[in-house]
């Protein structure tokens, strides 16, 4: 009770924080010199004056700044999060059509990077300095040392163009008609290399966390205390230096959380995956606002949401803390 | 290089009516050089490579060129062009212009049907052309300008009226410059707000199926089109690739069927060359000539010198920029046309020529003679560059540039930006002193030289116009003269004039006649069929199995 009476707080608290960010991201994305209006037309290799304007009129671009800030603002309070000119599309459909393959690749890359994170940082913590922990160390410094698009780049070259075993793009077979678990199956083969190739950066940066946080808590005194109760080294691994060693990683995976919804321009860049990364980078370089502005606030959104969640994950890991 | 077909000389006035038969068969003949003399294969799912992924598919008031691949399939124009960019029936069997040049008639085609199931008649192209094109397309002001309105007698006759003769106008009636829309599908709508813009309607040989932005657009195969028992396959799928190195993996692995229109990188194609189950072809963009040029701001000294503009285009080695910028694809520009219109007889090369030996030595006199002497540093004066922000290979011309001006004292500093902020300091603010564009020509010299030398066509906050201020009476008047000249051999001499007289005033430096390529599996033939290449319908285009 105590708890839903203090999440509904936090959410109410945010609702002034996400109007702050609607209001500095208009007026950011207004100083960027150049509008949707001229790109469109540089694209299109010639425009008259006159067909310049009337694209302007149907951007609503010459309107005062205050009028469509006036807008935009009313649209969102009505959850209408506008008409992507440039896309001839809802701004809400786009960003739907992307949100399920970001989040399957998201969530697969950050869940495998934390699950292996801190099995791996946990080996090598409880063998320091044996064999397993040197290779731990040097495959995480290798990861977390190499460019994520490189290693893709490397991967479609031996998985695909040598061995033939993967594909190198995309999010299915286009025209192959699967369906069920076919369908599954084909998604899968191709979610292996990017997700593979986004979760080996973070995967070796929870590992040396883990390993570091692991190895701290186990000079503590509660440690020391739980051993002369004769407990067991595996029930004081579980019980209680586990507990302890997560907190750090729940704080970066927390802070890390936030790109979920942001997507890596690269690595969907280089595999042709149906990212809002692309779509957000898309969106910049061609000024369409309101899709950019859409983006941001679904970000600024997920983000108060997660960081809710961290606090929450806290105080269940840590009973000392209060809320 | 491209093989040109021999310049044909049959005038363009009088077109005759091909029967359909004769049409089919120089496709046939002329068709890529690979082809074999195999049966074409019904079915099949071929995978094209478009880059990038286009923003609408909006063709009649967009023009893009990652449209056309995509647009063309679903669109048709009255007429198609064979190997000597003659013009072939299509939605129209037959045409005939007045004798004094100031309308066309369009005999139209029976028994066509758009993908919506309704006919086609002369209604549809009088509102394509009137209430779409000639209001909303970007090009209309320049193509469609002497347009004034189209008659329909009948349900099958469509007749182009004009304010004044326009010769040009028989070349830009393809699906690509002249799409076909159907009237019922935009009458009574905001036309730019048209559903159609995402999910075209038209009367092509491939229907639009669907569209998962960020992958793919699926085309399905139009059962009903016109010519039987065309297209071959049975679906086009275009996808969208961002990465350049995963586009050309893609090809290597056989997962895409083609890329053209330099989809893949320039470095990448060496290699894709040794790969056995890849091939390329140069042809199918005879009506895509394109320059890259450097305009140079005549409002800013000492660029509002003859000879300081004449020095630079002397100090630079294209034979550079071709080997080392464009790996070999292309060849030096020699002046303000591209040479692929000496298929059709107006290009020369009778002009003054900046590629000579001694042009170092010609630089640096003129530059003297100008009162440019060297500073203390060796350098004469200073000048920004702003670097084309469509891609890397733009930074490093850019970068080549910069090394090559310094030899004759100009000193360069380069300035790169994004696409919306460059635009708008080079054609919107004029904050500029030499800009490098690449310059699309269109399909007869009124696009290309009109819009970007004639005085009238310095427009401030419009794209890709004359923003260098070149501002000459004389030859306006040529260019005026030739736009509306309707003896073909008469044109060729005003224009032939045009180019001498721009290549001597220099207000722009003209680098590299670009070359495209396409690369393709070998197992995707007949995919190259006509001089546009990869912006015509692939109906023809089959699978082997």
């Amino acid at each position: 009770m105590r708890l839903a009476r203090y999440m509904g707080y936090r959410l109410v608290t945010a609702l002034p924080v996400i109007f702050g960010i609607i209001v500095l991201n208009f007026l950011l994305i207004h100083l960027a010199p150049g509008d949707a209006a001229s790109v469109l037309a540089g694209e299109s290799g010639a425009a008259t004056p006159e067909y310049m304007d009337a694209l302007r009129h149907k951007f609503g671009l010459d309107q005062s700044l205050g009028m469509q800030f006036l807008t935009y603002v009313s649209n969102m309070a009505h959850f209408n999060l506008g008409y992507s000119y440039r896309n001839d599309a809802d701004v809400s459909s786009l960003i739907f059509e992307r949100l399920g393959p970001t989040s399957l690749l998201m969530l697969t890359a950050f869940g495998t990077a934390v699950a292996l994170g801190i099995i791996l940082g946990l080996v090598a913590a409880t063998g320091r300095n044996s064999w397993r922990d040197n290779i731990i160390s040097l495959i995480s410094l290798v990861a977390y040392a190499t460019p994520g698009f490189w290693l893709g780049l490397m991967m479609i070259v031996i998985f695909s163009i040598g061995l033939g075993w993967l594909p190198t793009s995309g999010f299915d077979t286009v025209g192959a008609g699967h369906e069920g678990w076919a369908e599954v199956w084909d998604v899968a083969r191709h979610l292996v290399m990017p997700a593979v190739s986004l979760a080996l950066f973070y995967l070796a940066l929870y590992a040396r966390l883990m390993r570091a946080s692991v190895l701290e808590q186990t000079g503590m005194d509660y440690v020391t205390t739980a051993r002369a109760k004769g407990q067991t080294e595996r029930r004081i691994m579980t019980g209680h230096v586990l507990r302890n060693a997560l907190l750090p990683i729940v704080t970066i995976a927390g802070v890390q959380a936030g790109n979920l919804i942001g997507g890596s321009i690269v690595v969907e860049t280089v595999f042709g995956w149906p990212g809002i990364g692309t779509l957000a980078f898309n969106a910049l370089q061609s000024r369409d606002l309101n899709l950019l502005l859409a983006i941001f606030f679904m970000s600024a959104c997920l983000i108060v949401i997660i960081n809710l969640a961290v606090d929450v994950i806290y105080v269940m890991l840590d009973p000392r803390m209060e809320i | 290089m491209v093989d040109h077909p021999p310049l044909n000389k049959i005038s363009r006035r009088t077109a005759l009516a091909l029967p359909l038969g004769l049409a089919a068969l120089s496709g046939t003949i002329f068709s890529n050089g690979f082809a074999k003399a195999d049966e074409p294969v019904r079915g099949g799912t071929m995978v094209m490579i478009v880059q990038p992924e286009p923003s609408t598919l909006a063709h009649y008031a967009v023009t893009a060129g990652n449209i056309p691949p995509i647009a063309t399939q679903i669109y048709e124009g009255l007429v198609t062009y064979d190997w000597d960019q003659n013009p072939q029936p299509n939605l129209a069997t037959s045409w005939e212009t007045a004798p004094d040049g100031k309308s066309i008639t369009f005999k139209l085609r029976e028994g066509v049907v758009f993908h919506n199931g309704k006919r086609f008649t002369s209604a549809d192209v009088q509102f394509s052309v009137m209430e779409i094109l000639k209001k909303y397309h970007p090009f209309a002001p320049l193509l469609l300008a002497e347009l004034t309105g189209v008659d329909t007698p009948d349900e099958m006759t469509a007749v182009l009226r004009l304010a004044n003769p326009a010769p040009y106008l028989m070349k830009g009636l393809a699906g690509r410059d002249l799409p076909i829309m159907c009237k019922s599908v935009f009458e009574g709508t905001q036309i730019l707000q048209n559903a159609s813009a995402n999910k075209p309607i038209g009367t092509g040989p491939f229907k639009f199926g669907q569209w998962d932005r960020g992958q793919f657009v699926r085309l399905d195969r139009n059962d009903k089109y016109w010519k039987p028992g065309l297209p071959y396959l049975d679906h086009i799928i275009a996808r969208f690739i961002p990465d350049a190195a995963t586009r050309s993996a893609a090809l290597e692995t056989g997962e895409a069927h083609f890329a053209g229109y330099s989809a893949v990188n320039y470095a990448d194609l060496a290699r894709m060359k040794t790969n056995p189950i890849l091939d390329t072809t140069m042809k199918g963009y005879e009506m895509t000539p394109a320059l890259s040029v450097l305009e140079l701001n005549a409002k800013h000294p000492p660029l509002d010198k003859k000879e300081v503009r004449q020095a630079i285009a002397y100090a630079i080695d294209r034979k550079v920029i071709l080997r080392d910028v464009m790996y070999g694809y292309g060849k030096p520009a020699t002046g303000p046309l591209s040479s692929l219109f000496k298929t059709v007889g107006f290009y020369t090369d009778d002009v003054r020529k900046y590629d000579v030996p001694d042009r170092l030595d010609i630089a640096n006199k003129l530059l003297d003679g100008a009162g440019l002497p060297r500073g203390a540093n060796g350098m004469r004066f200073g000048m920004h560059l702003e670097v084309n922000s469509f891609g890397e290979q733009w930074l490093r011309q850019a970068e080549y540039l910069k090394q090559a001006l310094a030899i004759v004292g100009i000193d360069l500093t380069l300035r790169s930006e994004d696409t919306a902020t460059w635009l708008r300091r080079v054609y919107t603010d004029y904050d500029y002193d030499i800009n490098e564009p690449f310059l699309s020509q269109g399909v007869d010299p009124v696009y290309g030289l009109n819009k970007q030398y004639l005085t009238s066509q310095i427009r401030k906050g419009v794209t890709f116009v004359n923003d260098s201020f070149y501002a000459n009476p004389e030859f306006d008047g040529i260019l005026n003269e030739a736009m509306r000249e309707q003896d073909h051999d008469k044109r060729a001499v005003l224009y032939k004039k045009a180019q001498q007289i721009l290549a001597e005033d220099c207000p722009l430096v003209w680098l590299i006649d670009v070359q495209y390529v396409s690369v393709f599996n070998r197992k995707l033939r007949d995919h190259t069929t006509g001089p546009l290449g990869t912006q015509q319908a692939f109906e023809r285009a089959w699978l082997e199995t």
